[in-house]
């Protein structure tokens, strides 16, 4: 018998969704410490200079000089004002500016889900609960941080991109798909995988429709945008994609050792999974901090002095969290295949744009990864990969969406199971 | 035989079979190097540390049951000229455990509980002597 959700009771489960992550930011941001976010100093130090001197910081006033100042600006002037008008934190607007990013992150993996399956409501619930619980957004929505702002901004071009790909481009598309997503490169390095997996699906799609228009329009417009930045960086620092230290010298093959492609020590990432276990190890590195909190800057002390102890609490906490990421894990892998298979299948670029984002996301990730080695594992980090979110909770949805068999137990079991997988994480993403 | 053609349930088992690989090999990785490899642990460290660091001699603890029954393992070694029964606890409770096993025999100053680190000095140890094993703590 098959089965789906009704209109009401679908459309009740996405505004009790949005409400409750809404919820959850807020709560989280009026309860994190802002200095405790990655690079949280640097960061005021560059949102200062933006809001009060309009002007870019230079390498010795911020670490983070070589990040596009888009989220910058907007924080800087919102300290400025909180500053003037004497409403207390100065740092708590840039932070609730990520947590409405957050929020809109969420929403547009609902809309991308509903672009791509519209009729298919528990996909969409699927993807946009998977989302919503992402640890790594969670926490990056809580921060004094660029990170959510790029990726809600990334996935807005995503999504005009996919909607114009499935039915037709436009003028409008065109422009607003290109400056959304020149925007979120202003914003964040980790958009431009995604400008460059957007260009090559709309040039794949101009291949079979014979219309080149939209990928001059939108490669021109994300350009116009973004080509400001790159030139000042180039002229400034040398390179349009400066970083903030120079990478070593030698060939890029022997810049990380073979433990940090195998990642060895991978077992320990479910049992112990906070800093300094498998530093540098790419894949247990990484899926802690998605899951947790390797580095601990969520909800714990920092990182214990040589010799000192962890609070049990905090450790048996995290390893929890990588228990229950594994299922979901294998099944967002899943999902990004099976969907790329279903866009090559069927000829359908709309389709494959979130795969390719993906497969761009991560091998610009890895490339920086050895490009630029850390001792101290600093450039591993979960929230880096946060562009991925889209295409691997909608990924995940269409599994589960796929295999399922159309009765309403199964449906009553996979929203009892998404239940679990909320409440199970509550005490982790709950400050 | 014509194609099958490529259902959506089909992409996804094709999916699985894809990230179930990926994920194994990955597991199949870590297995074979936890079973071939051993971390070296804590009091391997220190032992290490003091004894090429600082040039101690280290023994083995053997008339100390509070000492011994530590989850980490423990050592003892002569700090100039103090000798140190160094303890290695894995939990803050144990820790304690330990503290509060020591401390019934009123041990004062010569217990020094420092995270992980129980040491019990044969006599108040010096600031120098401290100094030695915090500095070959991990």
């Amino acid at each position: 018998m098959r089965t789906d959700l009704t209109r009401h009771r679908y459309w009740v489960a996405v505004v009790a969704v949005l409400a409750a992550e809404c919820a959850l930011l807020l709560w989280n941001v009026w309860h994190y410490d802002w200095l405790r976010g990655y690079d949280a100093y640097a960061n005021d130090q560059y949102a200062s200079t933006v809001g009060d001197e309009h002007r870019l910081p230079s390498a010795d006033e911020s670490g983070v000089w070589h990040t596009p100042p888009l989220w910058f600006a907007v924080a800087g002037l919102l300290r400025r004002a909180a500053i003037d008008h004497g409403w207390g934190l100065p740092q708590r607007p840039g932070q609730l500016v990520a947590a409405a990013a957050g929020l809109a992150v969420c929403a547009l993996v609902l809309l991308l889900a509903r672009e791509l399956w519209p009729e298919r409501r528990l996909l969409h619930l699927v993807a946009l609960v998977v989302a919503a619980a992402s640890p790594a957004l969670v926490r990056a929505s809580a921060m004094y941080h660029p990170e959510t702002l790029a990726v809600a901004l990334a996935a807005s071009g995503v999504l005009v991109a996919v909607h114009a790909l499935r039915t037709r481009w436009t003028v409008l598309s065109s422009l607003g798909a290109g400056a959304l997503l020149g925007l979120a490169g202003l914003t964040r390095a980790w958009a431009l995988p995604v400008i460059a997996a957007v260009v090559v699906a709309v040039g794949i799609d101009a291949l079979t429709r014979g219309r080149w228009i939209p990928v001059a329009v939108v490669s021109a417009t994300a350009l116009v945008v973004l080509g400001p930045w790159l030139v000042n960086e180039q002229r400034a620092h040398g390179s349009a994609l400066a970083f903030n230290r120079p990478a070593p010298a030698g060939s890029v093959l022997t810049r990380r050792p073979v433990s940090f492609f195998l990642g060895p020590r991978s077992l320990r990432a479910l049992e112990h999974p906070v800093t300094p276990l498998f530093r540098n190890e790419l894949v247990p590195h990484l899926y802690a901090d998605w899951w947790g909190d390797w580095a601990l800057t969520w909800d714990s002390p920092p990182p214990p002095a040589p010799g000192q102890l962890l609070p049990s609490r905090v450790v048996a906490e995290r390893a929890r969290q990588a228990v229950v990421g594994l299922l979901p894990t294998v099944l967002a892998l899943a999902g990004i295949v099976a969907v790329a298979l279903v866009a090559v299948g069927r000829r359908s670029t709309a389709t494959g744009l979130l795969p390719l984002t993906a497969l761009a996301v991560g091998a610009a990730y890895i490339l920086f990864t050895v490009v630029y080695p850390s001792t101290d594992g600093d450039t591993i980090k979960g929230t880096y990969l946060l562009m991925a979110l889209p295409a691997a909770s909608i990924g995940l949805a269409f599994v589960v969406d796929s295999l399922r068999p159309r009765t309403r137990a199964c449906d009553l079991a996979i929203g009892a199971a998404l239940l679990l997988f909320v409440a199970v994480q509550v005490p982790f993403l709950v400050l | 035989m014509a194609p099958r053609s490529l259902t959506d349930a089909r992409a996804a088992r094709l999916g699985l079979a894809v990230a179930v690989v990926l994920v194994g090999a990955q597991a199949l990785v870590a297995t074979g190097w936890s079973l071939t490899h051993d971390d070296p642990t804590e009091l391997a460290l220190t032992t290490r540390c003091l004894e090429r660091e600082k040039g101690l001699t280290i023994e083995e603890t053997t008339d100390d049951p509070v000492a011994q029954s530590a989850r980490g393992g423990t050592l003892r070694t002569i700090v100039e000229g103090n000798l140190v029964t160094l303890s290695v606890a894995t939990s803050q409770r144990e820790a304690e455990r330990l503290r509060a096993a020591y401390g019934s025999g009123d041990p004062g100053p010569r217990l020094d509980v420092r995270g992980r680190y129980v040491a019990l000095w044969l006599r108040d140890p010096s600031p120098t002597q401290r100094q030695t094993t915090y500095d070959c703590a991990y």
